[in-house]
């Protein structure tokens, strides 16, 4: 496979193994018991089938197409009884899942670094703002409450990162946000442009209806304005939007309970438990 | 363009603001109150960050209430706004043609729709309340809902700024269902082009309507926000069109005063008049019942001496009221709404509608009840 990959693809998506597989199936094995034992959890499981729709449609049109997805998965800490298990369960149940590392704590950023991961996908919002804070893309791995699987991917950006001018962004202090978060913010703005590109690459592929790909734009307290200027700014980046949302400061997730999307960018925004010292 | 920190215009500085010192009244006690509700909604993946919340100073103090707190009406594109022209280009070219359309005129403002005129008075309304009740939530809310894809965004945005409509929610569905996003938005009425939508909504329990451009219109009061309903089928249930329908109107006569004293069961528009009775009491409250910035009519073919009598009992036993009753006894609509000018009239027949129209009153049809299966014929509507 390695030969067919130019500079443009594939696109790489890390996924962590207790995202992937239920970790209380996983601790209840011992060695004698089937070594199919893992149960795969909805949610990554969805994600996975939906991207696998994506490459499916994109070979169809091109056989030699090289900007395709690609799905790692890493395990942090594992017994070797586990190892055994993860590898198991990822053929029993056909995911496609190009590699899975196995590492250290301590390794994970140095891993997602190496393999030039475009993509770092965890149901954590705290580790998704630490990898962001780094500058390597991650986005929230969304839950999906129904079981049913969409033929499609749905990827949703931030209008409030995308769309917010630099000195909007610094001027955030004055509400109460750090500078660390603020440079945050920065960060997952550029890595969000790293990952926007290449998926409005795939997209172009497809036309407006029956796409398997769905890219949405969700502005959460940024005016229309705010908006408006990201919709312009993903299609500077080559990004066409499908579905646009502008909250307005209403609550968030009675809406993304009907979008249902896969992957959430929420650029750290919505993860700020230490504002609560400055009500 | 600079950015102010304080004043915050729309279109200049796109953040919110927190008030403390503005309209928001009290700071500390009820921004931790508010905290603690966004906290317990559900497992919420994203928690509001507390100071930045839904605070937001636009044009002197304005900032936009919860959905579930506020009167959300929602509106498509195609009755805000004037869309003929791009229907066509969809209509015969397709959906990406009619895209790259939209884009390419993107400049351009929209010109408005049968529903602009009466989101204007909302917004009257608004500005209203919030001189009297600054801190209070219980505002009108328009949310743009359509199911145009994101490419028409920008000039969707273009033309909210161009007419400086207050419209900071939407949704650009891309082709998929809005009602589950009409749930989300705890919205209280919805007007589209579509009839098959308002249909959707109305089996969902939300009040809708369809709205019709026309090229005649009577000119509406700005000051004041006029809403007309039709009674049976509209505010309440079709139980006697349906006797009506099946055996004239005799029988429509004896089955009404023979059920004088049991209530007619409620339409589909019956919680919106009661919304509207809750913000008419806020004007009462502050002493303000004689010259109230919202006006209801009820505009029925019943007549007042016979039938009329239930439909009172009805709307008295519910708590509602109309500032005016209007029972027509049969006489056509058109003359008596030419004088109402209501900013927007509700009648299950299109009929009705389609007359009122004509004379430039601004009609939404609910398609609702035994009407949709049976509609009027001109020559037999007589009284009722």
């Amino acid at each position: 496979m390695e030969d067919e990959k130019n500079h443009t693809g594939p696109l790489m998506i890390a996924l962590q193994y207790n995202d992937l597989f239920d970790l209380d199936s996983i601790s209840a094995m011992t060695a004698s018991t089937n070594t199919d034992d893992a149960v795969p959890k909805d949610r990554a499981v969805t994600f996975i089938k939906a991207v696998q729709i994506v490459n499916e449609r994109l070979v169809e049109q091109n056989k030699t197409e090289s900007l395709l997805f690609e799905v790692i998965l890493i395990a942090k800490e594992c017994s070797e009884e586990i190892k055994m298990n993860i590898v198991e369960s990822v053929k029993y149940y056909g995911l496609e899942i190009v590699k899975i590392f196995f590492c250290k704590k301590e390794e994970l950023i140095n891993t997602l670094q190496l393999n030039n991961v475009k993509l770092f996908l965890s149901t954590d919002k705290d580790d998704v703002y630490e990898v962001l804070h780094i500058g390597i893309p991650a986005a929230v791995l969304y839950e999906q409450s129904d079981d049913h699987v969409l033929n499609q991917l749905k990827v949703i950006f931030s209008g409030d990162v995308i769309g917010f001018s630099e000195d909007s962004l610094d001027s955030l202090s004055d509400f109460g946000f750090s500078e660390t978060q603020i440079e945050t913010f920065k960060e997952a703005k550029i890595c969000m442009k790293e990952f926007a590109v290449l998926i409005g690459q795939m997209r172009r592929k497809f036309g407006q209806e029956n796409s398997p790909l769905c890219i949405c734009v969700l502005t959460a307290w940024g005016s229309t304005n705010v908006c408006a200027s990201a919709l312009k700014t993903l299609r500077e980046w080559g990004l066409d939007v499908d579905e646009a949302f502008c909250l307005a400061g209403a609550p968030c997730s009675p809406i993304l309970a009907v979008v249902k999307p896969h992957i959430l960018w929420d650029g750290g925004l919505h993860n700020m438990r230490d504002l609560s010292a400055h009500s | 363009m600079s950015l102010d920190p304080v004043q915050v215009m729309k279109g200049q500085d796109p953040l919110p603001k927190t008030c403390p010192s503005a309209s928001n009244g009290d700071s500390k006690a009820s921004w931790d109150d508010n905290k603690d509700i966004h906290e317990n909604v559900g497992s919420t993946k994203k928690p509001k960050p507390g100071p930045v919340r839904r605070a937001r100073k636009v044009e002197g103090g304005i900032f936009f209430p919860k959905p579930e707190n506020a009167v959300t009406i929602a509106v498509s594109s195609r009755v805000l706004f004037r869309t003929e022209k791009e229907q066509k280009v969809f209509e015969q070219k397709g959906i990406e043609e009619y895209l790259r359309y939209q884009v390419e005129h993107e400049n351009e403002p929209f010109a408005p729709g049968p529903a602009f005129p009466f989101v204007k008075a909302l917004e009257a309304v608004n500005s209203q309340l919030r001189k009297l009740y600054p801190d209070s939530e219980e505002l009108f809310d328009i949310v743009l809902v359509t199911y145009n894809h994101a490419h028409v965004g920008i000039r969707l945005i273009n033309t909210i700024n161009y007419h400086n409509l207050f419209i900071e929610r939407f949704c650009m569905t891309g082709g998929s269902s809005p009602i589950g996003y009409l749930k989300a938005w705890h919205t209280n009425l919805y007007l589209s082009a579509d009839t098959e939508k308002v249909q959707e909504a109305l089996a969902e329990g939300i009040a809708a309507a369809t709205m019709f451009m026309s090229e005649k219109q009577i000119e509406v009061s700005e000051t004041q926000l006029r809403v007309a309903f039709d009674g049976d089928a509209v505010l309440f249930s079709d139980e006697s069109e349906r006797i009506f329908k099946a055996h004239g109107l005799d029988k429509f006569f004896e089955h009404e005063r023979e059920n004088e004293n049991t209530l007619l069961d409620h339409g589909p528009l019956k919680g919106f008049l009661e919304v509207l009775g809750k913000l008419q009491k806020k004007f009462y409250a502050k002493g303000h019942r004689l010259d109230c910035p919202i006006r209801t009519y009820l505009v029925t073919a019943r007549s007042a001496a016979s039938s009329g009598i239930r439909a009172l009992k009805t709307l008295r036993a519910w708590g509602l009221e109309t500032d005016e009753a209007l029972f027509l006894a049969g006489a056509p609509k058109g003359p008596m709404l030419e004088k109402i000018r209501p900013h927007i009239y509700f009648d299950d027949q299109m009929f009705h509608v389609e007359g009122a129209v004509e004379m430039g009153a601004i009609a939404a049809h609910v398609p609702y009840g035994i009407a949709q299966k049976y509609p009027h014929k001109k020559s037999t509507n007589t009284g009722k």
